[in-house]
């Protein structure tokens, strides 16, 4: 099995180690991982914007590069169903069609493919998940609050395996946290709102880390963490799984 | 004015903001508790669509039917193709009444046919008998939901309004002392009205009657006192059989408000004997909506609102932001339907979080349809020229790895060592409440390179 | 014209026709207490239910429940306590002053605590929503699960007017907050026989 690992253009620059947590983790637990250099971005932002039609380059050379993985993984929910759900935009080849049908987020991949536990991992902090919208009702990475259905959680699922890690409560279960891409710019007020009801109800509820599956959802927390100089951080998911004392 | 620009004005008052929000969210919880009640919860919501999706498949026969059943009965069956006739066709049945006093229930239909406004300057007397609705007409406002008219006044605000209006004393916006003067002046214009104007839930093809659902009884009150009821409907209420009310009223209520079902589920067949019965069907740009593949399934909305609650822009932005009869996020797929310019702000007044397309009755994917009108959007509306040159340049520069990389190598350069001042301008949106990333000494691809060099 | 131009649209707008689905019944059959459950929703939706044992021991309760009303109608048999009468040919309007209106429900439905009345129960339309209070007689026996249940059961009947009604009437219009009695009866008291 040859997975490529797809890092998210914001990541590669702005958030380095989530790339590098991400790849150990898939190491340790022995996946043979590429990392195909000349990747770029998945054109969400474009697509996002009403843009999807000039992003159809983006997405062809997403599969150029790799088209030759039987896997392709990578730490971000929104960018994953992006590829998955609006690479219809690009004629549908077999090679498109492989991508969009064989593309997972991190949690899902190592739970829904590889079947593998996380040993050896510990972060003794009380942590607080943020479900990502997309990764949530999107890639259904769990079940969500207003359809009644069994209760399941992936990431959950891998935070309980981390030792000395303590999942807090939230009011809010699985409310949006405001980022929505553009929309932190173009809807600045309600996006800062939401992301500021969001901390709160993380604090609320004692919450010293704030974790998920999609970063761009933590670095607009993030933001306005220190903007405010909040008592709280934001950590991805793969950091934390791939954290050892 | 786009809706991020009242949306900030909204925001303006973050009191105001908490307040409007928790109360829409507790109503939201309320359709979560009664929607774990039911047994086979999701199946009535598939049940519900595919009703839906094939009425939307047959829906000129449907209407046909409905007419020929109804005509059977008494009732009189009229047509509009737009608001306009709509208007007319309600005016004269009043004329033909010499009708100078009238009563009508919730109909948004008749809210976006602008029907009192219409009728009043014909100087007809119009009273909407619903509390929510009967608060805004004395505030001089539109509904900013569509199920909760008045939720964003606060009590002591309808306090002040009836003190003005209904002459009430100061109460401290007491909710049952102000709705029992509501009633009592109310009751008054039900007993004085010459007609009742009414909207319709459902419409029974196969039956020829149609449903209306109120929890205060005011439908009722006004369509068995007047002499003449006008029951107001949009084309897709049609519904192909009266035991799909079966599926249909299980889901309403719950998704509305949280309530097993509405106080009153009226089933209109027959007029009184003696009395007249109209009913006037509507298209209004439906038609034109069935056209579209992509936003057809709009059409099963059967307005129950529980979009809105669930919406977290909505209610933190308030119903009135969206400049649109329907608000919120069903609103946003309809209204750029019918004035795709006007209404070009609302797909974008939303994070597509997909919270809507969950709680939705019917099913209708409504996150993905705002994604398919952003995309209309940007082709058939002018855009600022400046985020078009940028999002089409970085199109572009997606698909050149190495361009690429040099920019947002170049970006992160910027952000590590421009002074403060000029990260933080005026131009960036972003920094006016928030941080931007601390930017790290390497990126990833320098990372895995070095590594790699290493073996 | 309207009539031809919408329909002409639909026609031309339509999408292939799509089959109504079979409904599966059985996914919503539930083993419960029907009597237990409509009691407990009539409560919830703000009603109130009374038992009796006997049905001779109606009137007797009824005046113990509403002690002060004056202007009752009552439109079944089994009550002796009305004082006035209404008929096909009453003036709906005339009811206004009605304190007390007590008919006879055809049958109820326990998942929201509703039932079934028409013009079969009562012969002016108006008179269960300009009463100030109303009392409905049922049978127990007549209960069903849910509202699919409970169109199979008027399917047969003569359509005129009917209604499934579920409490009193209520508002919560006013910054949420729940007020029993708005514009129709203020008050609903199921009475199980």
């Amino acid at each position: 099995m040859k997975v490529g690992l797809f890092i998210p253009c914001y990541i590669n620059q702005l958030y380095p180690n989530v790339g590098i947590a991400t790849l150990e983790l898939l190491e340790k637990l022995n996946v043979d991982v590429y990392y195909p250099s000349n990747q770029t971005c998945c054109g969400q932002p474009l697509g996002n914007s009403g843009y999807e039609n000039d992003a159809k380059g983006a997405c062809q050379l997403f599969v150029e590069n790799f088209k030759e993985y039987d896997y392709v993984v990578g730490p971000s929910g929104s960018c994953v169903h992006h590829i998955i759900e609006h690479f219809d935009v690009i004629p549908q080849t077999k090679e498109v069609k492989k991508i969009r049908n064989n593309t997972f987020e991190l949690c899902e991949f190592i739970i829904k493919v590889l079947g593998k536990r996380i040993e050896g991992a510990s972060f003794p902090h009380k942590v607080g998940l943020h479900k990502s919208c997309h990764g949530l009702r999107g890639l259904k990475l769990g079940s969500c609050s207003e359809k009644v259905e069994p209760y399941f959680s992936i990431e959950e699922e891998l935070l309980n395996e981390v030792d000395g890690l303590e999942l807090m409560s939230l009011n809010r279960k699985d409310e949006c946290c405001g980022f929505g891409g553009t929309f932190s710019v173009f809807e600045e007020a309600i996006s800062v709102k939401m992301g500021k009801d969001k901390i709160q109800d993380h604090l609320d509820n004692g919450v010293e880390v704030i974790t998920g599956a999609d970063h761009s959802c933590l670095m607009h927390l993030e933001g306005l963490i220190n903007r405010n100089n909040q008592p709280i951080k934001v950590m991805h998911i793969a950091e934390i799984l791939n954290n050892s004392l | 004015m786009s809706h991020s620009k009242n949306a900030d004005i909204f925001n303006r008052n973050e009191a105001k903001v908490n307040w409007h929000d928790k109360a829409l969210w507790f109503v939201r919880e309320k359709r979560d508790v009664a929607a774990h009640k039911v047994k086979g919860w999701e199946h009535l919501r598939d049940y519900a669509s595919a009703i839906k999706a094939n009425v939307l498949s047959n829906l000129d026969n449907y209407l046909v039917e409905f007419e020929t059943n109804a005509l059977k009965n008494g009732i009189k069956i009229h047509w509009a193709s737009n608001a306009e006739e709509h208007n007319t066709i309600v005016h004269q049945i009043l004329q033909k009444h010499n009708a100078k006093n009238i009563v009508k229930s919730k109909s948004m239909l008749t809210e976006e046919c602008h029907l009192n406004p219409y009728l009043e300057a014909q100087g007809i007397e119009v009273v909407d008998t619903d509390l929510g609705e009967y608060i805004v007409q004395i505030a001089k406002e539109t509904p900013s939901h569509i199920v909760l008219p008045a939720i964003h006044k606060t009590k002591e605000e309808v306090d002040e309004l009836f003190q003005e209006h209904l002459g009430t004393t100061p109460s401290n916006g007491n909710p049952e002392y102000l709705t029992n003067e509501a009633r009592k002046h109310l009751r008054n214009k039900f007993l004085n009205a010459d007609a009742a104007i009414t909207g319709v839930n459902f419409a029974v093809a196969d039956t020829g009657g149609f449903v209306v659902c109120t929890n205060e009884g005011n439908a009722d009150m006004g369509a068995h006192l007047a002499k003449v009821h006008i029951a107001c409907m949009g084309i897709e209420k049609i519904i192909p059989n009266e035991e799909h009310l079966g599926i249909f009223l299980r889901l309403l209520a719950r998704s509305a408000t949280g309530q097993p079902i509405t106080t009153y589920s009226s089933h209109f067949n027959k007029p009184i004997e003696g009395n007249e019965m109209h009913i006037v069907i509507v298209d209004n740009g439906r038609t034109e909506q069935l056209s579209r593949e992509d936003f057809r399934s709009s059409l099963h909305c059967i307005r129950c609102g529980a979009c809105m609650n669930t919406c977290p822009i909505y209610r933190r932005s308030g119903g009135h932001s969206y400049d649109a009869t329907i608000p919120g996020p069903i609103g946003s797929i309809l209204s750029p339907g019918k004035d795709l310019k006007k209404h070009s702000s609302l797909p974008f007044a939303s994070t597509l979080c997909g919270s809507c397309s969950n709680v939705c009755p019917v099913k209708i994917n409504i996150h993905e349809q705002l994604y398919k009108w952003r995309q209309i959007v940007v082709k058939d509306v002018k855009q600022p020229f400046t985020k078009k040159v940028i999002l089409k340049t970085t199109g572009w520069l997606m698909a050149k790895p190495k361009l690429f990389n040099l920019l947002g190598r170049s970006g992160r350069f910027m952000l590590k060592y421009a002074p403060r001042f000029m990260v933080y301008s005026k131009l960036n949106t972003w920094g006016n409440a928030r941080e931007l990333p601390k930017v790290e000494n390497q990126n990833f691809n320098q990372w895995y390179k070095k590594r790699n060099k290493n073996g | 014209m309207g009539r031809e131009a919408i329909l002409n649209s639909i026609k031309k707008n339509k999408p292939e026709l799509v089959n109504l689905p079979n409904i599966d019944i059985q996914l919503f059959d539930e083993e419960i207490d029907l009597v237990e459950t409509f009691k407990n929703n009539v409560q919830l939706v703000g009603g109130s239910v009374a038992e009796l044992n006997q049905i001779n021991n109606l009137d007797a309760e009824i005046k113990k429940l509403y002690p002060k009303a004056k202007n009752i109608v009552t439109h079944l048999p089994e009550s002796n306590l009305g004082t006035v009468s209404i008929t096909n040919e009453t003036t709906p309007h005339s009811l206004k002053d009605i304190d007390l209106t007590i008919i006879k429900g055809e049958f109820g439905i326990s998942e929201n605590g509703a039932v079934w009345i028409s013009e079969d129960q009562f012969p002016i339309r108006v008179l269960p929503f300009i009463t100030n209070d109303l009392v409905i007689l049922l049978q127990k026996e007549s209960l069903c699960l849910h509202m699919y249940n409970a169109y199979k059961k008027i399917y047969d009947r003569k359509r005129t007017f009917g209604l499934f009604i579920s409490g009193p009437s209520k508002t919560a219009d006013i910054e949420q907050c729940l007020v029993i009695g708005a514009q129709g009866a203020m008050n609903l008291t199921v009475i199980l026989v």
